[in-house]
């Protein structure tokens, strides 16, 4: 008798967890689906308005320059980089070998035409 | 192989030739003391019988004399569920250490060696302690929240409702598990398989169902973590079996075939007070769930804040991986036979597999019921309510998978991950809810 009493609490119990249960994690999912459709778009406009005021337009935006940044200084800095990136000649092959190199015929080189060679 | 053999054969030689050496200098130092006429036939008979007590005793100790059914089956399913991983690629970083885990708890042995995972002081024992105090789950969460973009859920916060639907499967099972007579804590532990969250379970399972509570009669409760996790991970990597049918069943043609429009772009902003903000309101709903929450939406700052890549990367790499290798194992090693197989264990398989097809049929209908409301583009293709059981991200994926093959250019992954993220929240809310109820 009071093991089938107990069952039948245990069930109805159930029941109040399954509707509260479901009806809770619904609206916690609700607030949250809420306030990033409603909520934060408020929240991010106040942020900028707080921080930056209105959006300036592009051309209002004062250009800051470096007094100290001179055009000798990027000259500099780009022909170094230049040299870093073309002018590298470190990293030539180290293994030798002699080539055979191909004997044309060449007036040049002939032994025929040379200078002490009296015809 | 030869080899192997050769290294075989010799070590199983020095094994059987040790208790035969042992024993041999013990009975010769007696045999020289006692007498000197003990002849040696007697001696060698000693030998041959000591020898053969040493094997018998050795044989004792081996697996093969220990083995029961129960063990063997456990070691087949280990076996599956090594080949499922691999040859169909169903979850294979969960079902492969699982699959292991189950063959090293079913491994016979005689108890007492600090050898099997409930024996208190066995290096699995202490590897369990991660699971048994819910110590892994939230590292876990704290990982998936690194890896996790929730900006299609931002874009389109209304697929959160498809979350909490697919909640249902969780108090539907909680409620079928105290029909089969269950009680409160261990039904609600039961329940969570619906979440389809393996770390979720396993974190409510340690807390309501560990063996060592007590209930307000007077009896402890069962430990269901082993049966429970099983059940959530094996149903997770089922998800691709489990699903399409029901979603099949509850939706048309032309249901299936509505192309939604591509989610807005989300400002980096946004991302970042995502996480703050649905921390604080959903631990100050359900605070119960702040372990896997607080980790959850910390992990996911960590990777929108911009500032702490390291970490992100860290989180969502090294340290889910080491957690996921140490769960798993030791997941699959609580299966050990004697505690496994019962009758609890297949009414909780039975109540698990109902509970994903529930959750599935939830947020299908849900997404059904929510399309009345909507209009034009806005209305919502009802495949993906199915990915708002969690089971991240293989529901989203299937849905994807079901979406191309009525439309082969209907891409749905984006808009399915809302509300598979969403159900992770869920989950862990109503984890959260069943723990400040019954904990």
């Amino acid at each position: 008798m009071i093991h089938t009493m107990l069952v039948i609490d245990q069930i109805s119990e159930g029941y109040v967890i399954l509707i509260t249960g479901l009806i809770i994690v619904f609206s916690a999912l609700l607030i949250l689906s809420l306030f990033f459709k409603f909520g934060l778009p408020v929240l991010l406009y106040i942020y900028k308005i707080i921080t930056k005021g209105p959006d300036k337009k592009i051309k209002d935006i004062p250009v800051k320059a470096d007094e100290k940044f001179t055009g000798e200084i990027a000259a500099a800095i780009s022909v170094a980089v230049h040299l870093y990136l073309h002018e590298q000649h470190d990293n030539e092959n180290a293994v030798l070998t002699i080539k055979q190199a191909r004997k044309l015929y060449s007036p040049w080189s002939s032994k025929i035409y040379g200078i002490q060679n009296r015809l | 192989m030869k080899k192997l053999l050769l290294i075989f054969g010799v070590l199983s030689l020095l094994i059987f030739m040790r208790p035969v050496f042992g024993l041999n200098s013990a009975s010769a130092n007696t045999a020289t003391i006692s007498s000197i006429v003990q002849t040696e036939e007697v001696e060698e008979e000693s030998f041959v019988h000591e020898a053969f007590d040493g094997i018998k005793q050795f044989y004792n100790y081996t697996g093969f004399a220990n083995a029961t059914g129960g063990n063997l089956l456990m070691i087949l399913i280990g076996i599956i569920f090594i080949y499922l991983g691999i040859k169909f690629d169903y979850e294979p970083l969960l079902l492969i250490p699982i699959g292991t885990g189950v063959i090293l708890g079913n491994i016979p042995f005689v108890a007492g060696n600090q050898t099997g995972i409930y024996e208190a002081g066995s290096v699995l024992n202490y590897l369990y302690f991660g699971v048994v105090k819910g110590i892994y789950p939230p590292l876990i969460f704290l990982g998936i929240g690194a890896m996790t973009d929730f900006s299609s859920l931002i874009a389109n916060p209304k697929l959160m409702l498809l979350g909490a639907a697919a909640q249902i499967g969780v108090f539907a099972t909680f409620l079928g598990a105290l029909y089969l007579g269950f009680n409160l804590p261990e039904a609600g532990a039961i329940g969570i398989i619906g979440g389809a969250d393996g770390p979720t379970a396993i974190f409510l399972s340690s807390k309501l169902a560990n063996g060592v509570n007590i209930l307000p009669d007077g009896t402890t409760v069962k430990n269901l973590i082993g049966p429970i996790a099983i059940a959530a991970y094996s149903y997770m990597a089922l998800v691709p079996v489990i699903q399409p049918p029901i979603m099949k069943l509850l939706t048309t043609k032309k249901e299936r075939l509505i192309r939604m429009k591509p989610p807005r772009a989300v400002t980096q902003k946004e991302k970042m007070i995502f996480p703050i903000v649905a921390l604080l309101l959903t631990t100050f709903i359900s605070p119960s769930a702040l372990p896997l929450l607080g980790m959850l939406f910390f992990g996911n700052l960590l990777k929108e804040s911009g500032r702490t890549e390291r970490l992100a990367d860290t989180a969502r790499t090294k340290l889910i991986d080491i957690v996921t290798i140490l769960l798993g194992v030791t997941v699959g090693a609580s299966t050990q036979a004697d505690i496994f197989i019962t009758k609890d264990s297949m009414m909780i398989f039975a109540l698990g597999a109902i509970s994903f097809v529930i959750a599935t049929m939830g947020g299908l209908l849900f997404a059904k019921f929510m399309n009345l409301f909507l209009k034009g583009d806005d209305k919502l293709n009802p495949l993906i309510g199915a990915a708002g059981v969690s089971a991240v991200p293989d529901s989203a994926r299937v849905v994807h998978a079901e979406g191309l093959k009525e439309d082969p250019h209907n891409y749905l992954l984006m808009h399915a991950m809302a509300p598979n993220v969403a159900g992770v929240i869920g989950s862990a809310i109503a984890a959260g809810i069943i723990l400040s109820f019954l904990g």
